[in-house]
């Protein structure tokens, strides 16, 4: 065996020796990794109460009893439970809970379902923060802190020592940067991993909440209304899917309101039109893997131009989170 | 045993049809279709223990619905109750039941839950919350959430609390939620006898005591409100004319102690085929084919119902296994099984298991633990 063989020889075993070391190794800690999150250095006047408890797919009901379904729907991986309390006041106490829900993609739809209001407090990649609690999440975690009997500034402080603490730096969903800004009630973006809209056939998918004012309050009148309606991009594996689950909505429509299929000037083909019977007005256009529409909205004009830009602003395939958060 | 009714919300779609077939036609070059009219069960109603509230027999868990149109849905099918939890997604579950019910508060019964606290101001804060929340002055059934001893069912502050509200007029009767030990908690709501409602999970794959304790709660006056009722959901094939999912539902029912039951339902299909269980007259062919389907589970799918008798000899806890088993069988999600056994520790078990010639575990239900096990390694080669 020559020199550089022997060279290649070495360094093959020495790789392989490496990661035989790593892999284990980086299994441990991935494993320990969640319990790492729990702050350590706390004010000096809390503690943390009993052991942390650690939660997986089998004993997260023992913890959170019938929502665990709705975590598990979102890919729900583990989480670590811990209890901290005011040494001097002892009846303030926050429960924290950190979920690691697999990916961003899941943590920001757990997050989302959650979210009430948008509070936002500049934690993590979002977070919403009222008197008693806080939620947010980043990365593949969704953290969420309840307190009794202590302030909003001791909810938020612990919130952002377990944000210093995470490092799955992953950036949000991009769909949710697709939506257009304009009325957009803001932290009003949820995802669903399946039953978009209510409907099977629509899989999963994202919803933003817009308002909608009609023409004499836009100009300033004194009658003023305003309703909601929503944008919404369905995602599928492939365009097949999206128009095949196009018909399947064109099929429904027809036997419980009234739809027209066929082609516009302005989405192009596979475009669905009609009235839903729960949602009212609905638009759907085919892009891609994605179906994009709006439901529920009064001012077709105002939608029509929304849509346009939405369907704009798709320039990629969706990414390959969704084969597992399928 | 089905009838065509058209409802107030589908007559305003079909009146305002009209407009929408003028307005988005322009932009569209295409074919029109208009509504046509849905076949709909007949409600079935039950009585609801002691409260002698009517209830349907299909009700509706809302815990992880987050679409105000499945609840449309639900409510034009002619579901009356409706369940939910102050802790359902940090309160937006009851926002979304408040506000869809905003206007139509007397012709629905609304069930939610709270956790008990250690003091009254908390308890009292929860519910207020709830109300708030809900959009009502009242809740129909207000219920403990998630008791665990026959000695919570029994707390006499728990029950003088409940007391007040009742006079108070914020609650119209009251009751307790469990997931664990539920035959021990539904003879103690039984004999202590200050409990209307209790909710509990209850399917085909529960034991023979549970059955008799949902009978001595059901004669006692309770009024019995079944949840986790397909045991996780079966995507299958019909069998006869009910799915398996209303194969599942329909078991349950069939059990008159239980005054109704609330599948979790997330879509407007999954309503209307619970819904459709309602009204329905079990045909020979169709107990035939639920016969079928009940043994077809007995023997083949693990619910994880927790009757495992036995222990692995070589200390392998099969349970944790079994739960491969329900993904492939019940859920029919392989993706799920691969993923499980993407651990390399659970790859190692499975295998030892299927090699192995001394298992020892058995199931109640007739489940063969062991071929089982064996399935599930064959498919991971």
């Amino acid at each position: 065996m020559g020199t550089e063989n022997m060279a290649i020889h070495n360094a093959f075993i020495g790789l392989s020796l490496l990661v035989c070391i790593l892999i284990p190794w980086g299994s441990f800690s991935e494993a320990e990794l969640i319990q790492t999150l729990l702050p350590k250095n706390m004010p000096e006047e809390w503690v943390q109460r009993d052991a942390a408890e650690m939660f997986t797919k089998q004993t997260l009901f023992e913890h959170i009893d019938g929502q665990a379904d709705l975590f598990l729907q979102y890919g729900f991986e583990k989480s670590v439970f811990a209890t901290y309390q005011d040494k001097k006041t002892r009846e303030k106490k926050i429960d924290l809970d950190i979920y690691d829900m697999g990916n961003v993609l899941q943590a920001f739809g757990i997050f989302s379902r959650f979210r009430n209001e948008d509070r936002p407090a500049g934690i993590g990649l979002d977070s919403s923060v009222g008197d008693h609690y806080a939620f947010f999440y980043k990365g593949k975690y969704f953290v969420v802190l309840q307190s009794t009997g202590s302030s909003s500034s001791d909810v938020q402080q612990l919130a952002m020592a377990v944000d210093s603490r995470i490092a799955d730096n992953s950036q949000p969903p991009r769909e949710i940067s697709y939506f257009p800004e304009s009325r957009i009630k803001s932290g009003s973006i949820e995802y669903f991993p399946e039953g978009l809209l209510g409907h099977q056939f629509l899989g999963r998918g994202f919803k933003a909440t817009y308002i909608e004012t009609d023409d004499a309050n836009a100009k300033g009148e004194s009658e003023t209304f305003s309703r909601d309606s929503n944008l919404f991009i369905a995602v599928f594996e492939n365009s097949q899917e999206a128009i095949r689950s196009l018909k399947l909505y064109h099929e429904d429509l027809s036997r419980k309101g009234v739809c027209q299929m066929g082609t516009s000037s302005q989405f192009g083909p596979n475009t669905l039109t009609g009235k839903d019977p729960y949602q009212g007005k609905v638009i759907i256009a085919h892009k891609g893997h994605y179906l994009v529409g709006a439901i529920g909205f009064e001012n077709e004009k105002h939608v029509q131009d929304q849509l346009s830009q939405l369907i704009k602003r798709i320039k990629q395939k969706p990414c390959g989170m969704y084969q597992v958060a399928k | 045993m089905f009838f065509t009714k058209i409802g107030r919300r589908r007559f305003i779609t079909s009146a305002s049809s009209a407009f929408l077939g003028v307005a988005v036609a322009p932009f569209l070059n295409a074919r029109s279709t208009w509504a046509k009219t849905e076949k709909m069960a007949t409600p079935e109603y039950r009585i609801l223990g002691k409260t002698g509230l009517r209830v349907t027999a299909v009700a509706m868990g809302v815990m992880n619905c987050s679409d105000p149109a499945v609840l449309h849905r639900a409510y034009d099918l002619g579901v009356n109750f409706y369940d939910t939890a102050n802790v359902y997604m940090a309160g937006k579950n009851e926002e979304m039941v408040g506000k869809v019910f905003r206007g139509k508060r007397d012709k629905v019964l609304i069930q939610t839950k709270i956790r008990f606290k250690p003091t009254e101001q908390e308890n009292r804060e929860s519910i207020e919350t709830s109300l708030r929340r809900l959009q009502t002055d009242y809740v129909d059934v207000l219920l403990w959430h998630a008791l665990q001893t026959p000695e919570e069912v029994a707390n006499p502050e728990a029950f003088e609390f409940m007391q007040k509200l009742k006079k108070e007029g914020k609650v119209r009767f009251h009751g307790f939620s469990s997931h664990s030990d539920m035959a021990s908690l539904l003879r103690e709501g039984a004999k202590s006898s200050v409990h209307d409602v209790a909710l509990v999970s209850y399917n085909f794959t529960h034991s023979n005591e549970l059955k008799e304790a949902v009978g001595i709660a059901a004669k006692s006056g309770i009024g019995v409100v079944a949840m986790k009722t397909q045991a996780g959901g079966y995507k299958t094939e019909k069998i006869g004319s009910l799915s398996p999912h209303q194969a599942a539902l329909r078991i349950v029912l069939t059990d008159h102690n239980v005054s109704t039951a609330i599948p979790g339902v997330t879509t407007i299909e999954q309503i209307d085929e619970c819904a459709a269980v309602m009204g329905t007259e079990l045909s020979r062919e169709d107990l035939g084919s639920l016969d079928q389907y009940h043994s077809y589970l007995h023997g083949r799918i693990c619910t994880m119902c927790g009757g495992c008798i036995g222990a692995c000899p070589h200390g392998v806890a099969h349970s944790d296994l079994l739960r491969a088993v329900m993904y492939r069988d019940a859920y029919q999600d392989d993706r799920l099984v691969h993923e499980m056994f993407d651990d390399e520790d659970r790859r190692q078990k499975i295998r030892q298991c299927a090699e192995c010639s001394s298992c020892f575990v058995r199931c109640r239900r007739g489940l063969d633990i062991h071929a089982q096990l064996r399935s599930v390694h064959t498919m991971l080669l």
